[in-house]
């Protein structure tokens, strides 16, 4: 098994950070339309950084994986600097990319995560 | 309507004035139809529903409605089947039928029939089971109990419905029968008919499989609720039969309705997405029938993955996998009606 796919096992079926947040301060929801994946990311702003961020999905092991990781690494950090996290990051930290049709299932969390954080604030393009 | 409510609002109904209701009361033998099964026969000579499988019986039941649409009143009608056609082709029993025919002013809201169906509609429409109990002779009445307590009607006396109200209850658990009344010295016998809302399908998975279910379960008086994902997928084009479309995070959609032995979920999209996390919503809630597309092989996948998290052997059999029955069909439409056919069963009693 490569390690791209041990990664990715392992947080689907043990994600960081999954369920719903109480006292978030943002929300946001993204599908990808054909294949199904849906996602809600919720962070708690406070202070300019993210002092929360959790998922819920009804997704596959790749985006799961992918969002779990994400929360994991933007947790603590400025808004500022969590928008400048890109696809490249969540491959490497899955430590590969995902076959070729599959990409937005990686990328899913990515986008909801920065409309959340733009819902939150009004900083990230 | 077959075995359910008259509908007022029915379009076969809208000229008819007054028809005659025929209601299976009782019934021994091989019968094929559920007491409480009813047709209507209007004076215009429509037909509507049916009280045995068809053939001269039920020609018996029409002949005794046209006949008492004339002259009014109530009565019981009471058919051996042997005298039918059990003996022209060699059964030795075929049994018995008793059909309660009365007439009814459907528009009427005096009649007291008419307006029981009403009271027992509105009750379904709440979600919850009602019982009617009527008098099998003598003058019209009809008291109506529905499961969350309401009543509705009266039989003459409140001491009569205090009584029917006791026996209402144990008819809302164990369905429509016969039972007699003693008051005042005298004992007369009454029809309670328990009505139930129809099945809820929750269809998980809005492709091709799922739209001949919308289509078919229409005809076996089930409710059906498409849930996807995919905005693209569960439009009402593709789903002009199904009674809602929900989108959004299936397992979401899934949990907020509210569990009951009357809801079934058929988790269609063949997709772990949405077969796990619905799953992790269903198994400990009280849905009667929780059913997963797939082979026996996928199925034990998914269960081995759920017993992990902590779902025990009991609540993993829950889940009907391969679904539905087995009847060798490989197409959507096919394999709609092995599902189907499968919820028929369960709602039969047939298959646990």
């Amino acid at each position: 098994m490569t390690a791209f796919r041990a990664i990715v096992l392992e947080h689907f079926r043990h994600p960081r950070n999954r369920g719903p947040l109480d006292d978030a301060t943002a929300s946001a929801e993204g599908a990808n339309p054909l294949c199904g994946d849906r996602i809600r990311v919720q962070v708690r702003v406070a202070g300019g950084a993210i002092a929360d961020a959790r998922f819920t999905a009804d997704a596959c092991a790749i985006c799961i994986a992918s969002a779990s990781v994400l929360t994991e690494h933007v947790r603590g950090m400025r808004v500022s600097d969590a928008a400048q996290v890109d696809a490249r990051w969540i491959h490497e930290s899955l430590e590969g990319e995902p076959p070729a049709g599959r990409v937005k299932c990686s990328t899913l969390p990515l986008d909801t995560l920065r409309r959340a954080l733009s819902a939150s604030d009004g900083s990230i393009p | 309507m077959t075995d359910g409510l008259i509908d007022q609002s029915e379009p076969l109904l809208s000229n008819e004035p007054s028809v005659a209701l025929a209601t299976l009361v009782a019934a021994t033998g091989s019968t094929s139809k559920k007491v409480g099964t009813k047709m209507i026969v209007g004076e215009s000579g429509r037909l509507i529903g049916g009280v045995t499988i068809g053939g001269c019986v039920d020609a018996q039941v029409v002949e005794a409605a046209d006949a008492l649409l004339e002259a009014g009143g109530r009565r019981v009608l009471s058919i051996s089947l042997d005298d039918d056609e059990a003996w022209e082709i060699g059964l030795t029993c075929g049994g018995t039928v008793d059909v309660l025919i009365e007439r009814v002013n459907v528009h009427d809201i005096v009649d007291p029939v008419a307006a029981a169906h009403v009271a027992a509609r509105a009750a379904l429409a709440r979600g919850e089971s009602a019982v009617i109990a009527t008098p099998l002779d003598g003058e019209s009445a009809a008291l109506v109990v529905s499961e969350g307590g309401a009543r509705h009607g009266t039989l003459g006396e409140s001491a009569v419905d205090a009584m029917a109200t006791t026996i209402a209850t144990d008819v809302l658990v164990n369905g429509s029968r016969i039972a007699p009344i003693d008051h005042a010295g005298t004992s007369r016998q009454y029809f309670f008919d328990r009505q139930s809302p129809p099945t809820t399908v929750v269809i998980v998975g809005a492709g091709q499989i799922a739209m001949s279910l919308t289509r078919m379960a229409r005809e076996l008086d089930m409710r059906t609720i498409v849930v996807d994902g995919r905005e693209r997928y569960a439009t009402r084009d593709r789903f002009p039969d199904a009674d809602e479309i929900r989108v959004g995070m299936p397992s979401e959609i899934v949990a907020s309705i509210a569990p009951s032995k009357r809801v079934a979920v058929v988790l269609i999209a063949h997709d772990y997405k949405y077969e796990l996390p619905v799953l992790r919503a269903l198994l400990r809630s009280t849905v009667g029938y929780v059913g997963m597309l797939g082979s026996r092989k996928r199925g034990d996948a998914v269960r081995a993955l759920l017993r992990e998290e902590g779902f025990t052997d009991a609540e993993l059999a829950r889940i009907h996998t391969p679904i539905g029955l087995d009847i060798g069909g490989k197409s959507p439409p096919e394999v709609a009606v092995s599902i189907l056919a499968e919820l028929v069963a369960v709602r039969s009693g047939k298959r646990a």
